[in-house]
């Protein structure tokens, strides 16, 4: 708390006022709106929904939406909305763990490139290469050395969002070093370390989350482009862009399933996108 | 400008050698010792020994990664462990289709992103700046596959256009047809990007002093745009334009997939889904081989650009 003490209540009151301002756009309001009901109805499926997502039916598969099933019925005969609420969670949960993986890498490359001028050139020259790299050929490098599924999907996810992450922490760890306060540790003879979590991080927290936010859309596309492919994690579990997948055989007569599963997928990149823009936007003002 | 790009070129051979060490890594997960595999189920002991040491699989890893490495140099990239094809002649036959998918999607998807953003950018805040803006948004979150597959519908409720597969060179009737499908959707990712950076770059320059002149002289808008304010604003667009080159090849990877298209992004997820690991690595460095190159020569075409860049020492 010792640097930011004195800016702190002013920075909480702006930080509500900048909220209230975003959600008065509408577009904004929508998509944030969308975000939290999906979240929640993908968290609250198995308490509402009386359909079992594994549970397979051939008698009743295909079903085209209506009637019993508000969305029809997968390729094996389960309830494609439950499916979706459970994909849906899957899918969130590794766009969510795959984007912590590359915001704790990129963070500490950034904050390490500004505080150790010397790392500067080498780590940022790597993050540039990595920063225009196919994320896909990351998802497809790392299906083929550990084997298509969890992990390799969520470092997939992590390398992809970590040069964007790692080039916004270190402009803003750098312009937090410019800062008098950073001297006044140093001269107390404070270590690297609390240097660098307790002065720098906690100062530069603010536009990392910021570009999280923004990350967060790509990360959601990658993996189910990745669960598309079937390089992502394998039936029966449930996920996205499987989802889509498995309907893909069946497009001619039973197009609901790719298309349900795809329309999901889109407004949820869609919106996260959106939101991240106007963080963007708002950021750009505030942060200069 | 020769230190930028030999700094440069540096970059891209450490990264080069970087993507090659992951190559090598994929062969190293291979489930089956190849010596064995090589000597065959009659294969002695002493046999799988001598071929092992005739390979260097007796030799540190690091020496394995030198042998490794003069192979990938003379164009060895091993066998696939499916149909025993040669991995280098395989992906040189599926790297025509590909090049051919990524051109034609840029050849009209890159104009069109160009003209909608210099549309916008000439009227900012109105309606069709607001509709490419949109666009570009919705561009940028749609997945690849579900463009691919809403097509695949159309063509087949229409009948208009083959669905699947690859008709022939581009320049025959056939090969046309069937590329038209696969590079609309490939080609839809890269308009909203494209307009976007046009419109932003426009946009700066168009308010520039030497703009503002040559309206005074009484320069037609066309003149103005595409004459005057471009020149500067291809710069931005031009670095956007290397950046998406690796957009492009993700999104090939997933609409060869979809159209059954013979290329090296069908190669690489096929190989990596049944562990062909030899045609995988071959595919995923041949990618990542492209598109380093790739970046070069967007590099160079900076050069030639910006004189600024092309003086500077």
């Amino acid at each position: 708390m010792t640097g930011a003490a004195p800016t702190a209540l002013p920075l909480r009151r702006a930080r509500s006022r900048t909220l209230r301002r975003l959600l008065a756009n509408p577009v904004v309001a929508l998509a944030a709106g969308f975000l939290l009901l999906i979240t929640l109805a993908a968290i609250l499926v198995p308490l509402f929904s009386p359909f079992d997502p594994y549970e397979t039916t051939l008698r009743l598969r295909l079903r085209p939406p209506g009637g019993d099933w508000l969305l029809g019925t997968d390729t094996q005969g389960r309830d494609l909305l439950t499916r979706l609420l459970y994909g849906t969670r899957t899918t969130l949960l590794l766009g969510l763990s795959g984007v912590a993986v590359g915001a704790a890498l990129g963070g500490s490359i950034g904050i390490l490139a500004a505080f150790y001028r010397r790392l500067d050139g080498p780590l940022m020259r790597l993050i540039d290469v990595f920063l225009s790299f196919p994320s896909i050929l990351f998802g497809l490098s790392l299906a083929a050395v550990l084997g298509p599924g969890l992990n390799s999907l969520i470092l997939a996810i992590g390398l992809s969002v970590m040069p964007g992450i790692a080039r916004i922490a270190r402009g803003a760890a750098a312009s937090v070093m410019a800062q008098e306060y950073m001297d006044g540790g140093r001269v107390i003879g404070l270590p690297d370390r609390i240097l660098m979590t307790r002065y720098l991080l906690a100062n530069c927290a603010a536009p990392i989350l910021v570009y999280v936010t923004l990350a967060f859309g790509d990360a959601v596309l990658l993996a189910a482009s990745l669960g598309f492919l079937g390089l992502g994690l394998q039936p029966p579990t449930a996920e996205l862009g499987s989802i889509a997948a498995e309907g893909r055989s069946f497009l001619f007569f039973a197009p609901h399933v790719s298309t349900a599963a795809s329309a999901l997928i889109f407004c949820i990149v869609l919106s996260f996108n959106l939101l991240g823009d106007a963080f963007r936007d708002a950021a750009d003002k505030r942060f200069g | 400008m020769i230190g930028r790009l030999l700094h440069r070129l540096m970059t891209s051979f450490l990264v080069l050698v970087g993507v090659l060490w992951i190559g090598f890594m994929m062969l190293q997960v291979l489930p089956a010792d190849p010596a064995a595999v090589i000597a065959g189920p009659t294969g002695t002991e002493a046999e799988i020994e001598a071929i092992r040491r005739h390979l260097g699989l007796d030799q540190p890893l690091a020496f394995q990664f030198w042998l490794y490495l003069q192979r990938v140099a003379v164009g060895d990239l091993g066998r696939s462990v499916i149909n025993n094809a040669s991995v280098a002649a395989e992906l040189l036959r599926a790297a025509v289709p590909t090049l051919e998918l990524m051109l034609a999607s840029m050849a009209w998807a890159v104009p069109s992103g160009l003209l909608l953003g210099a549309f916008a950018a000439t009227r900012r805040g109105g309606l069709m700046d607001r509709a490419v803006m949109a666009l570009s948004v919705a561009g940028v979150s749609v997945p690849v596959f579900w463009v691919g597959l809403l097509m695949i519908q159309f063509a087949a409720a229409t009948r208009f256009f083959p669905i699947q597969g690859r008709g022939g060179p581009l320049w025959t009737a056939e090969g046309l047809s069937h590329i038209i499908l696969p590079a609309t959707a490939l080609g839809l990712i890269l308009i909203g990007p494209t307009a976007r950076m046009t419109r932003t770059a426009l946009a700066d320059t168009l308010s520039a002093d030497y703009v503002r002149t040559a309206r005074a002289k009484g320069a037609s808008e066309l003149r103005v745009v595409a004459d005057h304010a471009m020149r500067t604003a291809w710069l931005p667009i031009v670095t956007l334009l290397g950046l998406q080159v690796g957009t492009l090849m993700g999104g090939a990877v997933v609409t060869e997939t979809i159209f059954s298209w013979p290329g090296v992004g069908r190669l690489a997820v096929g190989a990596i889904v049944s562990s062909d690991y030899p045609l995988a690595q071959g595919a995923i460095l041949f990618l990542a081989t492209a598109f380093i190159v790739v970046n070069i020569v967007v590099d160079l075409l900076y050069g030639v650009l910006d004189p600024r860049v092309r003086r500077s020492a």
